[in-house]
């Protein structure tokens, strides 16, 4: 890891670190790194991914037309909100 | 000290934590990143422990995200006597509640219950409905509970087990028909020396007092080699930073929750809200599951966890073919001290190594007398009645 793609990482993620932070992430890297060397010593060409440990079944259901919450419940958890919208910075000028 | 993030009722007689939602009441997962936010339904759990005729107590303090080892970095960090407590297993303990429903995605509720000498089970990945909880490493976490002893686990996990439709992950049982009193006279049990060796020795002589009194219940202990601890351990830490860097991307501050006052425009507002409102080990957290999702590295990390992940199940059902059940330890130390967040990555992970085959592979995992249990699929039963034999012998 270096402080370059860490900032890549950062922007993608949307978020960011102080600097000690970062030198403290980078070592976390380091450390993961070595670990995962663990991984290449088995033999998974003919092992299929396992993505869930319990078998799925996609369930389908008929649509039925509902309203489980009302507009005033969604927005009261908003950090700021006008009478029918959450509200965020202007996007476009 | 109060162990409770928002008290609800100083009647009730079950706590839950604080990645499980109560409706109409702050459900913050440990975070600053969910200040002020109060969810409109309950978890499916809460609901049937409700209508069960319990009363929930409170939201018992977690870390943030069940992230860290016990609780140490979250809204409302426990300590007693100077070492690091899990709340919802410190108010089973101290009697305060019957028991108390958790979210196990690495390990922290087991490690808790250890510290605090309470019972917590992890039951069978799907047996117990996940809608309703804050969700994080959603392929391998799991509603468990607490309870200070295995008459009164049975009971809370047999509420709250069983299939429910409004989560996907649910397995189609209905119920769940656990048994505590299964004969477990000339059962084998086996303790995996990989895990007694690189515990410290208050740790080895507690599993070797738990195998003396599972001897005297009749049980056969022996101990055996498994060779995939460091890659159960490594492919978990892969899988769940890669789904915690999905799940938590939902917080931005538009929608619900803490944004920050520090913005001019919608990416400073995203930005800064998340990196005001997430934690450091949150953060390193995401931005490992970011890497190791990118082009370049997912084959060897991702990919190859999901594959090794495979390799595990394989390797502990056969493991649990030729032995009943498995004994380890659950931590490292019989107690933590608190410490600097910069270290908590790297901690999580080195404790990892104990919980991370259940999350991983999905199978039952019981705390008990400070050790561990693991049993095959759907095999609680077993699990518990070996602990209440040596619950039995201890009295």
């Amino acid at each position: 890891m270096t402080l370059d793609k860490l900032k890549g990482l950062e922007e993608l993620n949307q978020l960011s670190f102080s600097e000690d932070e970062k030198s403290s992430v980078i070592k976390i890297f380091e450390n993961m790194n070595e670990n995962e060397k663990i991984l290449g010593e088995y033999n998974t060409d003919n092992t299929d991914v396992m993505v869930h440990v319990m078998p799925m079944t996609n369930v389908l259901r008929e649509d039925v037309r509902k309203q489980p919450f009302s507009r005033d419940d969604l927005l009261k958890g908003a950090p700021e909100h006008t009478e029918d919208s959450w509200q965020v910075p202007r996007l476009v000028k | 000290m109060s162990y409770y993030v928002t008290e609800i009722d100083t009647k009730g007689n079950i706590a839950v934590d604080d990645t499980l939602l109560v409706k109409d009441v702050l459900s913050t997962a440990g975070s600053h990143i969910l200040e002020g936010f109060a969810p409109l339904f309950s978890a499916e759990v809460v609901e049937r422990v409700q209508k069960a005729g319990y009363t929930v107590s409170g939201k018992a303090n977690v870390g943030e995200f069940g992230l860290d080892l016990v609780g140490e970095f979250s809204n409302k960090a426990a300590t007693k006597d100077g070492s690091l407590v899990g709340a919802a297993a410190q108010l089973v303990a101290e009697g305060s509640v019957k028991a108390a429903l958790g979210v196990d995605l690495n390990g922290a509720p087991r490690r808790a219950a250890a510290l605090s000498k309470v019972n917590f089970i992890k039951p069978t990945y799907g047996t117990v409905s996940r809608y309703g909880v804050i969700p994080c490493a959603c392929s391998g976490e799991q509603v468990g509970v607490y309870a200070a002893n295995i008459a009164d686990l049975k009971q809370v996990l047999s509420v709250i087990s069983g299939h429910d439709d409004k989560d996907g992950t649910s397995l189609q049982h209905d119920s769940y028909d656990y048994d505590t009193d299964l004969e477990v006279k000339g059962t084998k049990v086996c303790i995996i020396k990989e895990l007694l060796s690189s515990a410290d020795d208050s740790v080895k002589a507690s599993v070797s007092a738990y195998a003396e009194k599972l001897r005297k219940c009749g049980v056969v202990v022996e101990e055996v080699s498994f060779d995939m601890v460091n890659a159960a351990q490594t492919a978990w830490q892969i899988l769940m930073a890669a789904e915690t860097c999905n799940n938590l991307s939902r917080y931005d501050g538009v929608k619900f929750g803490y944004r920050t006052p520090n913005y001019n425009n919608i990416d400073e507002l995203y930005v800064n809200t998340r990196t005001e409102g997430l934690n450091f080990l949150t953060k390193a957290t995401i931005i490992y599951g970011s890497d190791v999702l990118s082009k370049g590295r997912y084959n060897d990390c991702y990919d190859k966890s999901l594959r090794v992940r495979r390799l595990v199940v394989e390797q502990i059902k056969k493991l649990l073919g030729d032995f009943d059940a498995i004994l380890t330890p659950v931590c490292s130390k019989a107690e933590y001290k608190p410490y600097d967040i910069a270290e908590a990555f790297t901690k999580v992970f080195d404790e990892s190594r104990y919980t991370a085959i259940a999350n991983l592979t999905g199978i039952p995992a019981l705390v008990s007398g400070g050790v561990q249990l693991m049993g095959s699929y759907f095999d609680e039963s077993l699990i518990l009645s070996l602990a209440k034999c040596v619950e039995r012998v201890s009295e």
